[in-house]
């Protein structure tokens, strides 16, 4: 057989030998770039939010260090330690004066409500408990629940500073009793104001209330809890 | 049609080859490039080198599909069938172009082998165009580049078949086997014969060329177990507020929990792949919804999904029907979308078509509201990523990069017994 006869045959294997070998370089190739890069990834991977709880425009400095003092010197931030907040308690750790204290919570108009009292009395009506639950199931990203007890000027101090403290309790009471969620006293900041501390000003009557049909004066605002969630990351 | 000295059947077998190798190629690099855990363009074109694109939906449905590789359970991504293909159309280039030169000199065997070789492409880019249209409902360019191949490369061999036609005359015994036949001058021109070993070393040969490409490739895969366990846990897996869904199907032998947004495409693709691998059914799921809607969801600033609450809150609603209802909102999707779009009512409306009254009912509760509520503050408890899907193997998050092509390898290593 001439040598001539033998060309297609070799040319075949040339061609299928070389692609393959082609193949393969390229096949170790490429899976080689890809190791590269998979130990050294030249792209830097896009930032992804992390998921947490809601921080809107009024959590300014200000707020959230008033907020902070709050809730570690009430017992909110560290397990085990004693709940809620008295008037005393309030003053020195908020180290803010009455005023101020109230103009903080402003911007909780519409998030919060004041839930009122009868004179004196510390249970909480059919209406109070209404708009508690309505704000409570309203959290969205809140981390946080405020119920600040209060008492009107009439009577004798201290009482109106136990008052207020049954006040408050009656709100924590009342969503224990209601709402069967796991750490809750993590997620209440309780404090009790009686008469002592960051008193209502009668502009608060316009707030959301549980008796908006009933006549609204400045003791009948304070005989009262604030109720409201935080929306602030701490 | 063709003489039997015709080289134009074995040349159009080889532009075929040609064809279905450059596809296959240009599959096999796409695939090989995704090794790096990094997402990447895709050679998407009817085009022979065009570049990559990223408007490569279809390619990309097929690259994440599970018929595009083999052994997936053993390496990250298994080894592209794309690669068998690439080996093979390398033998029967080199074959068609020994033919071609040939001409009627080659033997009447090396045609026949051809012949049936040729056809092989052809049938299993059959079987791949009937996977396309039947289980993916779309048509890959590249792998559509890869059948064209094929059927012209299965032409050329039908073709090569038809120049045996009247060239019956071969050598004379004592022809020494797969050497071409060297005919005297004055005899007449006829296809010399030649021993049965050499289509079987042609075979053999075959089967080497195909399978060799794939061996390097198992050889040279990058080692991804290290990196699937480094995107995270939950912290606080406990469901708490029992509040969470619970799907789980009889066969059910891992937990896992699912973050889920009923409008997202990444959540349904993820969720047909789980399907279509098989591995949904062994799942014992905890379904978390996270809807990308600011409507409920406080930790956006805008809508990614508009109408993501409200078809969350019908997944709620539909409590044992919930993976229904789900896999509804998966399948009208489109839709759905563009309802949300439209507004809540145009939205409600869908779901009331096809869920009824009550559900609707159900969707507008204070309860369902709050029980979304603690669904969104699981996540914030668990700090996970504001984004979906999101697979946790028990506690262990599954990395976004190993939800595609890696999928079944990582299920393989984070929870061995689904793939049992």
């Amino acid at each position: 057989m001439s040598a001539s006869r033998m060309v297609p045959a070799i040319v075949g294997v040339l061609v299928a030998a070389g692609l393959l070998t082609t193949v393969t370089l390229g096949v170790r190739s490429a899976l080689a770039s890809a190791e590269r890069r998979l130990k050294d990834p030249n792209a830097a991977k896009p930032k992804v939010a992390v998921a947490d709880h809601a921080e809107e425009k009024y959590c300014t400095p200000r707020f959230k260090q008033v907020l902070e003092r709050v809730l570690h010197s009430c017992g909110l931030l560290e397990a085990n330690s004693r709940r809620g907040c008295k008037p005393a308690d309030v003053k020195s750790f908020a180290s803010i004066n009455d005023d101020d204290f109230n103009e903080l919570f402003l911007p909780l108009k519409h998030r919060g409500a004041v839930l009122k009292f009868e004179t004196g009395k510390h249970e909480l009506d059919e209406s109070a408990k209404k708009l508690l639950a309505e704000r409570w199931d309203a959290r969205r990203g809140a981390r946080y629940f405020f119920v600040v007890g209060r008492a009107s000027s009439v009577g004798d101090t201290a009482k109106n500073r136990a008052l207020s403290h049954r006040r408050a309790n009656s709100v924590q009471f009342f969503i224990k009793e209601n709402r069967k969620e796991p750490d809750l006293e993590k997620k209440i900041g309780l404090l009790w104001l009686g008469e002592e501390f960051a008193q209502l000003p009668k502009e608060f009557c316009e707030w959301p209330n549980s008796s908006p049909s009933e006549k609204c004066n400045q003791d009948s605002i304070n005989r009262s809890a604030f109720v409201s969630w935080v929306d602030c990351r701490l | 049609m063709f003489g039997a000295n015709s080289r134009i059947p074995f040349g159009l077998g080889a532009i075929g080859s040609a064809l279905g190798l450059w596809f296959g190629w240009a599959s096999t690099s796409d695939y090989a490039a995704h090794l790096d855990r990094q997402l990447h363009d895709l050679h998407c074109s009817y085009v022979p080198g065009a570049a990559a694109t990223s408007e490569a939906e279809a390619c990309r449905a097929a690259l994440y599909s599970p018929y595009s590789a083999l052994l997936k359970d053993q390496y990250w991504g298994g080894v592209p069938i794309s690669l068998f293909a690439v080996g093979a159309f390398a033998f029967i280039l080199g074959f068609a172009l020994y033919l071609a030169f040939a001409g009627g000199r080659a033997p009447k065997k090396a045609v026949v082998f051809f012949g049936l070789v040729g056809l092989t492409p052809l049938l299993v880019s059959g079987v791949m165009f009937f996977i396309s249209l039947t289980k993916l409902g779309t048509f890959c360019k590249t792998c559509v580049g890869i059948y064209v191949g094929s059927f012209v490369l299965a032409l050329g061999a039908l073709l090569g078949f038809m120049t045996l036609r009247g060239s019956g005359a071969t050598g004379p015994t004592g022809t020494i086997p797969g050497t071409p036949y060297d005919p005297p001058a004055d005899a007449p021109r006829g296809r010399p014969a030649m021993s049965l070993l050499f289509p079987l070393a042609w075979l053999a040969a075959l089967g080497i060329w195909t399978a060799t490409p794939a061996y390097i490739y198992t050889t040279a895969i990058p080692n991804h177990r290290a990196h699937l366990d480094k995107c995270g846990k939950l912290n606080k897996p406990k469901d708490e507020k029992n509040s969470l869904l619970k799907v789980a199907a009889s066969r059910a032998v891992q937990p896992v929990t699912f973050f889920e947004d009923p409008l997202c495409p990444t959540c349904k693709a993820f969720h047909d792949r789980l399907v279509g691998e098989g591995i949904f059914p062994k799942l014992d799921v905890t379904l978390v919804m996270f809807p990308l809607d600011s409507e409920c969801n406080w930790m956006l600033d805008h809508s990614m999904h508009p109408g993501a609450c409200t078809v969350a809150k019908a997944v709620l609603c539909g409590d044992t029907r919930a993976l229904s209802v789900l896999e509804w909102s998966f399948e009208n999707q489109e839709e759905l979308t563009a309802a949300g779009k439209a507004g809540k009512s145009s939205l409600v409306a869908a779901i009331e078509r096809r869920w009824g009254a009550d559900m609707v009912a159900c969707i507008d509760k204070k309860e369902t509201e709050v029980r979304l509520n603690n669904h969104l503050h699981y996540a914030t408890d668990n700090a996970i990523p504001v984004s979906t899907p999101q697979m946790f193997i028990g506690t262990q998050r599954v990395c976004e990069e190993d939800t595609d092509i890696g999928l079944v390898y990582t299920i393989a290593q984070l929870a061995p017994q689904v793939m049992k």
